[in-house]
């Protein structure tokens, strides 16, 4: 099919691996992602709380600067797991209003004009589709809440020296877990509200909503039932309880005074269940020709 | 032996506790099928159901010898296609979009990026290619669905409808490359259209559909190498004696409503001895016009008929 001759001519160079043409859409994501200033803004601005806390660490291990300060008690500059704790409570709440604004576009821009069909005629699989466009969230909210988090871990061991790291080593599947089950969590529920809801400023109240009636609802069955399992629907709470039992949090840092009236795998169960949730409904969303009953 | 195009085998697909199509079964060996019938006959389910988009409730169905269902991760690397609806990414541009989906069916960057210009450039939008498919007309909609259909190289390039929403000037562009695309390599088309004439102009055979079910296959290059003669007759009074009398002549004859009757005459008939035959029987024959097979006759001939056909007329 060269320009100059004007002709059709097939395809017969190489073709790039099967398994690996999911990340097609993920680099094609990013690209469409990148052209947003606003947020590349809001990148920066997830990034900026990693810096402060880079900084923390760096005031706790330097004994003359912890000096100069017109504080309190040098022992204030602690980095233990209460530490850590807050890193991922901001970090995670970062994570969700980074998500509110770039999950609602990833599925909602293929669907509005019906681009499905183009994908899925191709040696490309709905599970390559979702996998492509779940790359997307999961590399991106990584990069502002485990990643920065190893980092700034692996910042005081190199300050602190080798003892604190191996006492503290243990932090690092907490880290690890609770980044994988919230990022989880959070880019199943916007891909099926994306691939439901095509206006960004709607998907975004959705996830919002997701989010804030079930809390609502759960609070009232509480009142009205005088119990606690209505708990149950408070997902930024059952994350949160996962964190306080996985970095062995009891300082309150977390706000709950009730920590230890759901079991945890209660919680565990609620967030899985909310990702299988969102599966089913992505699965029923994305197809390629929509069949009317009746 | 030579793998045909389509192979229909008793294909059943229900859709939302519907049957659509009934049990199609033939084999279409041509390399450039047309897919014709009115709205609701069952195209767009057989050409999601050839894509492997609807599963069959009984029966298969083969596009060069594989199943589309059971072989459909085989099949679809083969498979260039162009839908009937809107289907783009209106923030993209048009050159991007192309590059985006062969990306997907597997070329490296670089030669993805290399057909995209070439497929744009080929269809006529090589000026357009960078502004986003959203600002395009319907028409260029089209062709910049047609450049995404062919800038993989498939060895199956199914259209759905590919001249819907363009002027004349447009269709008959769009229809050339077709043509040519057809003629330069050794691609196979399917051609959905509800325009006999875009079918005729492009496709050897054709698969007509009513109702679900095959109404009629008809390979037109046969048909144009038979070079039929063919009546139209405007009647009074033709009662089944006169077909009946005719056919035994060895003429085909087709009723239609209105005393309207087409006949398909052999060799060694005369034209005078029809009209003995209508003397004979106390008919009237009111207009006469003798003209060459087409497929619009074809067409109309299927849909007259009742009852599913499997096999050729």
């Amino acid at each position: 099919m060269a320009i100059y001759k004007r002709r059709y001519v097939p395809y017969t160079g190489s073709l790039t691996p099967e398994w690996a043409r999911f990340f097609v859409t993920t680099r094609y994501a990013f690209a469409e992602l990148f052209k947003s200033r606003f947020f590349v803004l809001l990148l920066i601005l997830s990034l900026v709380p990693i810096l402060l806390f880079a900084g923390y660490i760096f005031i706790a291990n330097n004994k003359t600067l912890q000096l100069l300060l017109p504080t309190g008690p040098a022992d204030m500059f602690s980095v233990e797991s209460k530490f850590f704790t807050l890193i991922m409570i901001v970090q995670t709440q970062i994570a969700f209003l980074l998500n509110c604004w770039v999950g609602p576009v990833l599925i909602a821009g293929d669907l509005t004009n019906g681009a499905l069909p183009l994908f899925l005629s191709r040696p490309f699989k709905r599970s390559d589709y979702v996998l492509g466009k779940l790359a997307v969230l999961v590399l991106l909210l990584s990069a502002i809440t485990w990643v920065p988090c190893l980092l700034l871990f692996s910042l005081q061991a190199g300050l602190a020296g080798g003892g604190w790291m191996w006492s503290h080593l243990w932090m690092v599947v907490p880290i690890l877990l609770c980044s994988a089950i919230w990022i989880l969590t959070l880019s199943f529920i916007s891909l099926a509200v994306s691939a439901w809801v095509k206006l960004r400023i709607v998907a975004t109240g959705v996830i919002f909503i997701a989010f804030f009636i079930p809390a609502g609802l759960g609070e009232m069955f509480n009142s009205v039932m005088d119990t606690y399992w209505g708990r149950l629907l408070n997902f930024s709470e059952m994350f949160r309880l996962i964190l306080a039992k996985a970095f062995r949090e009891q300082s309150g840092i977390l706000g709950s005074t009730r920590w230890n009236e759901i079991p945890i795998p209660a919680a565990w169960g609620v967030l899985i269940s909310l990702c299988l949730l969102s599966l089913v409904i992505l699965n029923a969303r994305l197809r390629a020709r929509e069949v009317v009953r009746g | 032996m030579m793998i045909p195009t389509i192979e229909l085998n008793g294909l059943e697909v229900q859709l939302g506790g519907r049957t659509i199509l009934h049990g199609l079964t033939g084999i279409l060996k041509s390399r450039a099928i047309g897919l014709l019938g009115p709205n609701g006959a069952g195209k767009s389910t057989l050409i999601n159901t050839l894509l492997g988009f609807h599963s069959p409730s009984k029966g298969s169905v083969r596009v060069l010898g594989l199943d589309s269902h059971t072989n459909g991760q085989a099949l679809r690397p083969l498979v260039g296609y162009m839908p009937e609806n809107d289907a783009f990414i209106s923030k993209m541009s048009g050159v991007r979009f192309v590059r985006y989906m062969a990306e997907i069916s597997g070329l490296p960057p670089a030669q993805a990026m290399e057909r995209a210009h070439e497929a744009f450039v080929y269809v006529g939008l090589g000026e357009a290619r960078y502004r986003p498919v959203g600002t395009y007309s319907l028409g260029m909609k089209q062709l910049a669905k047609l450049a995404q259909a062919i800038a993989h190289g498939p060895k199956v390039l199914i259209l759905d409808e590919p001249t819907n929403g363009m002027d004349p000037p447009a269709r008959k562009r769009l229809i050339e490359l077709i043509r040519e695309i057809r003629e330069v390599s050794d691609i196979c088309l399917l051609l959905s259209s509800h325009l006999l004439r875009d079918v005729e102009e492009t496709c050897d055979e054709v698969l007509i559909l009513r109702n679900g079910q095959i109404a009629s296959i008809c390979n037109l290059v046969e048909e144009r190498r038979a070079n039929r003669k063919f009546l139209e007759l405007e009647t009074i009074g033709a009662e089944q004696s006169f077909t009946s009398t005719l056919e035994g002549l060895g003429c085909e004859c087709a009723v239609f409503s209105n005393g309207r009757i087409k006949v398909v005459m052999p060799d060694k008939v005369e034209i005078r001895e029809v009209f003995k035959v209508a003397l004979d029987n106390g008919v009237q024959i009111r207009r006469m016009n003798h003209r060459r097979d087409s497929l619009e006759d074809i067409f109309l001939n299927a849909m007259e008929q009742t009852g599913a056909v499997d096999g050729h007329i």
